[in-house]
């Protein structure tokens, strides 16, 4: 019997009741469980595909790609240097991918991590020269509140405007990335600049700077990786924490599954909207923070590559789900980490990359078509199945 | 049977997406290095460069850099190699993975990786180091800057400009209103120095001549290329002159779309912006492809002196005029001749070009 088709069931009228809700029930779980395993090998066979379209590539190209990604591996994970290089990149993508997984869990697309990411860095840069002459365990600490307070407050207008007037923040977000993005460009050509002709802020002090790894526990190799990426996995359980734990993160996945029940249920959508926007621009903060405390140790035009937009393709690669956002972040780290020695070693050039991330992002975005095919196998296989 | 279509229907778009990638994709690889036809000489010499966030095809300083390394490799047989940098991240690890590999001379194109160039070099103190753009203040014995007498090229732009727009019969995009324009990027020395180079120039040979400047404060945002050059030419200009990287390319549109003139700047722009045609008198340019060769050369002669600021004028073919293209036939040669007298003093040193207005 097919008893996963409600129809069939539906068109035998005779049966009682009882048993066809237990038919849909059955199917209902079955169901979830169907996506629930797609939803989890969906990032997995994205990632497949897109190393097989960047082989292809390759391939056209009249290049090795075994070699590429071997070589890309050597430059990612090959030594300890090498893995510096990939934690490195990863340290600001954990950041911006747990403020735009922390916004989609509320139901809210952040698609201005950017500019929340440059007031923090810019609050860095500023705070970190003030605190000058205090202790680095104080110093620290402070430089990083102002951050996150800073990024915070550019998610602020945004979620005040979308939980007042229902301003969309895809829009508003992103109009106060560029205003924040232009505002810093100013700033540090104009009253924040340096002495001297390139237009960057003055270097922070050795107490302002978070120290390399290698430079803390001095048993490891010397390498870049920085306390950055320790404070990213803090920030990562923290978040998943706040979501499983918290009133708050209960509050946020109420509102971002149904806001309308979730306003029945008693929960204000626009207090928790807020609340929500806010902390998703702590931690974009936080993500300018780090780079320039750990990388540069001074902020200047373009010391993101564009972090915040990457981080919505992290949350979208984990799944939203914090602890997913490390692996997703040092997946795309590697890949940055790796470009180098591919182009290098295999003569590779690493627009190979962009590719690979490229079609990572349009594959994980466009889940329904991997949906869609999976369903359609498994439809044909269930077929099967009941001709036998 | 709908399965088998939709099957084959699928077949055939995932093939279709394959070609269309690696047709897309293949074109932009980097040239194959040309096997020149003869025997080329040998030397154990490994050059390199590591690209700013622009990256090759950036027709300018990377892609020119990049030119200066091809010919080294032709003519003079060393081994080549460049890394781009996607990220500002990428300077550091780009340097130390071609350091490591034994490249020497290593070339950082654009002052953006100052800081990183002084911090690595130490730590390689065999191999020496080429900052394109890059001012060292205390140079470490293995660094060395090297720098551009924009304010030359800035004249000889300025002479032009200067001489034409007091021609109104030459062209009907030449005013009465003996007024030129220029936009700069970011305030920083390159680009003063090419704006003091040009009005000296254009005062040189139209006293009474008025130059308006225009700084937008970006080398990327077209726009406010556009924008500069429109209020420019509705101020009066005929002839404008942008020393601001891509945004100048806004400002190239804004001459063409408003019949206005328009000179380039850093590479010949004629040949770099799509459709220029004879809005474009000429390029005041950078021979950045010049600075790179000229220091692989003397590497390679084992001569190379690193440990200092070297700066590239006419004298040294390190800046110049690009051709007139489109103008050639066109230009008076009263114009000409005092381009060729302006080059002439400057090499001769009895004409010194100011730094700064």
């Amino acid at each position: 019997m097919r008893a996963r088709m409600p129809d069939a069931v539906r068109d035998s009228s005779a049966d009682p009741d009882a048993r066809r809700e237990a038919a849909e029930h059955r199917f209902a779980a079955e169901q979830e469980r169907v996506r629930r395993a797609i939803s989890v090998a969906t990032p997995f066979i994205s990632v497949a595909i897109a190393v097989l379209v960047g082989s292809l590539v390759i391939l056209a190209a009249g290049k090795d790609p075994v070699a590429a990604f071997s070589a890309m591996f050597r430059g990612s994970f090959g030594g300890v240097r090498q893995i510096g290089e990939t934690l490195l990149r990863a340290t600001p993508l954990v950041f911006t991918g747990l403020a735009v997984a922390y916004g989609f869990r509320s139901g809210l697309f952040n698609i201005g991590a950017e500019g929340q990411l440059f007031m923090g860095g810019m609050a860095a840069a500023w705070v970190g020269v003030m605190v000058a002459g205090l202790p680095w365990a104080v110093s620290v600490p402070v430089i990083l509140v102002a951050a996150g307070l800073a990024g915070a407050a550019w998610a602020f207008l945004p979620a005040l405007m979308k939980a007042r007037i229902g301003a969309h923040e895809v829009i508003t977000t992103m109009m106060f990335s560029y205003i924040g993005r232009y505002l810093v460009s100013w700033i540090i050509a104009g009253p924040f600049k340096d002495k001297g002709a390139i237009p960057q802020t003055p270097m922070l002090p050795g107490t302002s700077q978070l120290p390399r790894l290698s430079d803390v526990f001095t048993f490891i190799e010397p390498n870049r990786a920085h306390l950055g990426i320790v404070l990213g996995v803090i920030a990562a359980f923290v978040v998943w924490w706040i979501l499983k734990y918290t009133v708050l993160g209960f509050e946020a996945r109420a509102v971002g599954f149904n806001p309308t029940a979730a306003q029945t249920g008693g929960i204000s959508v626009a207090a928790t909207t807020v609340k929500s926007l806010c902390i998703s621009g702590t931690l974009a903060g936080l993500a300018g923070a780090v780079e320039v405390m750990g990388v540069h140790h001074r902020l200047f035009d373009q010391f993101s590559s564009g972090f915040g937009f990457t981080g919505i393709a992290v949350a979208l690669l984990a799944k939203n789900n914090p602890i997913g956002v490390i692996a997703a972040a040092v997946l795309f780290g590697a890949l940055s980490a790796g470009a180098g020695t591919m182009q290098l070693d295999a003569d590779v050039s690493q627009k190979v990359i962009s590719i690979i991330q490229g079609v990572i992002i349009f594959l994980v975005g466009a889940e329904m078509i991997v949906t869609w095919a999976v369903g359609r196998l498994r439809d044909r296989k269930g077929g099967d199945d009941a001709a036998q | 049977m709908k399965s088998k279509w939709s099957r084959s229907l699928a077949l055939l778009l995932a093939l279709a997406l394959i070609a269309s990638l690696s047709v897309g994709c293949a074109a932009p690889q980097e040239p194959a290095p040309q096997e020149p036809a003869e025997e080329k000489p040998t030397t154990d010499v490994k050059a390199a460069m590591v690209t700013d966030v622009g990256g090759l095809g950036d027709k300018s300083f990377n892609d020119m850099s990049y030119a200066g390394l091809q010919r080294a490799e032709s003519e003079l047989g060393v081994q080549i190699e460049v890394l781009e940098s996607k990220e500002p991240t990428d300077y550091e690890s780009n340097i130390n993975q071609l350091a490591n590999a034994g490249f020497n001379p290593i070339f950082a194109v654009g002052f953006l990786m100052t800081d990183t160039v002084i911090k690595v070099a130490p730590q390689f103190p065999d191999v020496n180091f080429g900052g394109i753009d890059i001012f060292f203040e205390n140079p470490t014995p293995n660094v060395l800057g090297l720098l551009f007498k924009e304010q030359e090229a800035g004249y000889l732009a300025g002479v032009v400009a200067g001489k034409l727009t007091a021609m109104p019969d030459v062209d009907p995009r030449i005013n009465d209103k003996k007024v030129v324009g220029f936009v700069g990027g970011m305030e920083i020395p390159p680009v003063q120095k090419f704006e003091a180079g040009f009005i000296a120039g254009v005062k040189s040979v139209l006293p009474d001549a008025e130059v308006k400047s225009v700084y937008t404060g970006t080398f990327t945002d077209q726009q406010k290329g556009i924008e500069a050059g429109k209020s420019l030419i509705e101020g009066g200009a005929d002839i404008i002159f942008a020393a601001a990287g891509a945004t100048g390319n806004g400002t190239a549109k804004a001459c063409k779309d408003n019949k206005a003139l328009f000179i380039g700047v850093d590479a010949d722009q004629y040949e770099t912006i799509e459709g220029i045609g004879d809005t474009i008198i000429t390029s005041a340019i950078k021979r950045v492809d010049n600075a790179v060769f000229l220091t692989v050369k003397d590497a390679v002669d084992g001569k190379l002196k690193a440990g200092e600021n070297r700066v590239f004028g006419l004298a040294e073919d390190g800046v110049g005029l690009a051709p007139y293209h489109d103008w050639e036939t066109k230009m008076p040669a009263d114009v000409k001749a005092a381009v060729d007298k302006a080059i002439a003093d400057i090499k001769a040193g009895t004409v010194t070009v100011p730094e700064s207005k």
